[in-house]
């Protein structure tokens, strides 16, 4: 089940919240595991099982890590539960990749297990891994409370697409929380911020990005439309997720840290990276790169230590070589702009935004092709090399058909509208004007997003593989 | 307003309306048929540990919930509205509105889709009609696309390519341009099909380039329903419905029309008023979608006779062109094999026209080999 899917919105979520909103607090953990493992096993009901080992391995780790963590065996037991966390995720994601890559290298003829990956798997392997790695380092207590453990490590507003939580960012409001009508409604705002993001925005971008693909009339600056668009898509369809985690879980009276920060506004790829998929360079970050030495090494090994966090990176977004290309690029971009090119853009206000829009737009043309032919096959196009026009009728149709829809995304993308809106509510006339308006907005993009809903069968969650 | 307020109406109006839709949802009863997009709905999945194992349960309720949706066609006429009043796009899910026609962007040209009818057209020919004493006319229909897709800047596909191809690859056929004699204006506004009343010029010239002398006298009839072709509920936009109008002649009143649809003959109508007020209003010619029809004109001053090979078009027109002929047998190889024709009709010295619309031939008609 995906939040921009009418299952979810108006068979799943009413009957949650109100069943939530009833119960005494002490069932409220309880009532949020439950919804999680349906709302898990509505999608995959095979691999319940899966997350359930996942999650109970998680727990029993957590409290014999915690009992002997002073011990040598609390180190043993900890690189077990890695391996294990390891294991179930590389079996389920890595497997037939490797199977694939090994044939290519030996000439063998395994036969690949077709094996399908479980939804978040990723992400719940992500997050068990740090509440074991935390409880070690004493980051934090294991949790006693099966049902609480359970609880965090299901939660479904963030199981199968992030932010990625750690535990000690939910610990305490594990065991308490407040629902405030505050909270409540900035929730709503949140949740309803996010699927119009999601819908309205990306998913229409999205179509566009298919008609691109099959498109027989392309041209030059037909590519170049379609990597500014697929960049926006990805970025509205994944932080509008993000936006909805985020929400829904001040709705269940959790704070879950923000994923994105308006990452096309970055003055360089460093700066992007601080503000996209935030969560997750913070989790290589904090688990792998500061562990390795980070940046107090030799030069040599703190470029090691970079390649090796962005190979893994790569990795994480998919069993193929274009997301390890994808992540080794940044590996090699980033040491190279700290060494070089730093002082250079720091200088350049425009050309550093041009720099990071035209990399990251072409490293995500990279992250969505199927394979590394098809991303040479657009990078020739985009660079004249394809033997295209410059323009066709389908370029200038469909620029035209989503200009609007385009300007909405880019203007969307930047700080704009919260700074017009900090500067409206500068003023008590002002101030009282938005909060007239705000209710009216939010009620009108939750109809249109259901309308776009009800209209279209075209809602691909892109993060669903990862 | 303070925000404590504005807290308290955010709040309490998305609880109202996620809820009042949920309940709705819940509540409501299911649909079988949409009549605005003329298409069965989806009904509620079978719940059984397999469907639900296997995933089907969720995969189908997801377009049962879609399907179902309350005021389904309220919000997807909200959405319609949205994407090309206030976004400004040009169309949506390739139709858009011209000059208050809906029309669908036909577009791109599917050579598959095309190269499949004209092998079976090849094949028709082969099989039935090559060595025979006919006259062999192909015309095609041109798509309202055709008309008013440079003036809404749509996208199109190169019609006279097409013909020209069309040409080339059906040699045993003379074609018939119908380009010149049809305008815009011959074709509902919500709806893909063109106007009888319309035709008649175009039937005149049809049957002029066959070689059939006519002098018709129609009286015309409108209905008074009104017609919202297939085009309006699929955008979902509001627009002024069609008037459905046929026409009679003391020389229509006298033909017969033989229907073959349950197998052996029985009785059918030129113009059948229940079909006027069913799911498809257009259905009123000819009874809709019928495999093999025959009408037969006892007042008629020839004893020639023309076969049809024809898609939904040809329903209004082949009462037009009754007129010229003594009898005409309309074949609509969608829904009757084509190998069982040898056994329902005597091809022999008859007149042969095949008539079909660039809508069809570009989406891929399933014919029955």
């Amino acid at each position: 089940m995906v939040f921009s899917s009418l299952t979810f919105l108006f068979y799943f979520l009413p009957i949650v919240l109100l069943i939530y909103y009833v119960v005494p607090f002490r069932f409220k953990n309880g009532v949020l595991l439950a919804a999680s493992l349906f709302f898990y096993g509505w999608g995959e009901p095979k691999y319940l099982l899966v997350m359930a080992v996942a999650i109970t391995s998680g727990y029993f780790f957590g409290l014999l890590i915690g009992r002997f963590r002073t011990h040598r065996c609390g180190r043993y037991l900890l690189a077990l539960s890695v391996a294990c966390f390891l294991f179930l995720l590389g079996f389920f994601k890595y497997t037939d990749f490797l199977i694939r890559n090994l044939n290519q290298l030996t000439g063998w003829s395994l036969p690949l297990l077709h094996i399908a990956l479980p939804v978040g798997i990723s992400f719940y392997t992500f997050q068990l891994l740090s509440y074991t790695i935390d409880v070690y380092r004493g980051d934090t207590k294991a949790q006693s409370d099966f049902l609480s453990f359970a609880a965090y490590a299901a939660m479904f507003p963030q199981l199968i697409a992030g932010p990625i939580i750690r535990y000690t960012d939910v610990s305490g409001q594990l065991k308490k929380r407040t629902h405030s009508l505050e909270r409540t409604s900035l929730g709503c705002r949140r949740f309803v911020l996010g699927l119009a993001k999601k819908v309205l925005l990306a998913d229409v971008l999205g179509e566009f990005c298919q008609i691109h693909l099959a498109s027989h009339d392309l041209s030059v600056l037909f590519y170049w439309l379609y990597a500014a668009a697929n960049m926006l898509q990805i970025y509205f369809d994944f932080s509008g997720y993000s936006d909805m985690a985020i929400g829904l879980g001040l709705l269940f009276g959790f704070d879950f840290p923000e994923n994105f920060r308006y990452p096309f506004c970055a003055k360089s790829i460093t700066d992007f990276w601080r503000r996209w998929h935030i969560t997750l360079g913070k989790w290589f970050r904090d688990y792998v790169y500061i562990p390795m030495g980070g940046n107090r090494v030799s030069k040599m090994a703190w470029l090691r230590n970079l390649l090796v966090v962005w190979f893994l990176t790569g990795l994480w977004h998919g069993a193929s070589w274009n997301f390890v290309l994808w992540g080794c690029l940044f590996g090699l971009i980033l040491p190279l702009e700290k060494c070089f090119l730093r002082k250079f853009l720091d200088h350049c206000r425009i050309l550093n935004h041009v720099y990071v829009l035209l990399i990251v737009s072409l490293s995500f043309v990279l992250f969505q092709s199927a394979d590394l032919s098809e991303a040479y096959t657009h990078f020739r196009c985009m660079f004249g090399a394809g033997k295209l026009p410059m323009v066709s009728a389908e370029f200038w149709y469909y620029l035209r058909n989503y200009a609007m829809l385009l300007i909405l995304a880019v203007i969307g993308a930047t700080p704009l509208p919260s700074r017009l809106m900090h500067q409206i509510r500068c003023t008590k006339k002002g101030e009282a004007i938005l909060n007239l308006a705000e209710p009216v907005v939010l009620l009108l993009l939750f109809l249109l997003a259901t309308a776009y809903l009800v209209d279209g069968t075209f809602h691909p969650f892109l993060y669903f593989r990862f | 307003m303070n925000s404590r307020l504005k807290n308290v109406i955010v709040t309490c109006s998305m609880a109202l309306l996620l809820f009042l839709l949920s309940l709705s949802c819940y509540l409501k009863k299911a649909d079988d048929y949409s009549f605005a997009e003329r298409r069965e709905l989806s009904s509620l999945p079978q719940l059984t540990l397999d469907t639900v194992l296997s995933g089907t349960f969720m995969k189908e309720f997801e377009t049962y919930a879609a399907d179902q949706f309350p005021l389904r066609d309220s919000f997807r006429s909200l959405k319609s509205t949205v994407s090309l009043k206030v976004l400004g796009e040009l169309d949506s899910h390739q139709l858009y509105l011209e000059d208050g026609y809906l029309v669908k962007m036909e577009y791109p040209r599917k050579e598959e889709m095309i190269q499949a009818s004209v092998d079976h057209f090849r094949s028709l020919y082969d099989t039935y009609l090559s060595g025979k004493e006919m006259q062999i006319y192909f015309a095609a229909v041109p798509d309202k696309n055709y008309y008013l897709a440079s003036e809404h800047g749509a996208l199109s596909m190169d019609y006279e390519q097409l013909f020209s191809d069309l040409e080339n690859q059906l040699p045993f056929a003379q074609h018939i341009d119908l380009t010149g004699v049809l305008t815009i204006d011959d074709y509902y506004r919500t709806d893909s099909h063109w106007r009888q009343e319309r035709l008649t010029d175009m039937a005149a010239f049809l049957l002029e380039t066959m070689g059939v002398s006519q002098t018709a006298d129609y009286t015309l009839h409108h209905l008074e329903e009104p017609f919202y072709g297939v085009y309006s509920g699929q955008l979902g936009l509001s627009v002024e419905p069609d008037t459905l109008s046929y026409l009679t002649s003391p020389v229509l009143d006298a033909c017969t029309v033989i229907s073959y649809a349950s197998g052996g003959p029985e009785d059918a109508k030129l113009y059948d008023l229940e079909k006027a007020s069913g799911k498809d209003p257009y259905d009123l010619f000819l009874s809709g979608a019928q495999p093999l029809l025959v009408i037969e004109n006892p007042l008629a001053d020839t004893d020639r006779e023309l076969i049809l090979f024809r898609d939904s078009f040809g329903s209004s027109l082949a009462p037009l062109l009754a007129e010229g002929y003594a009898r005409i047998t309309i074949v609509d190889t969608r829904y009757v094999s084509a190998r069982l024709l040898g056994e329902l009709i005597s091809f022999g010295d008859q007149d042969v026209l095949f008539l079909y619309s660039t809508t069809m031939l570009n989406s891929g008609i399933s014919f029955r080999w």
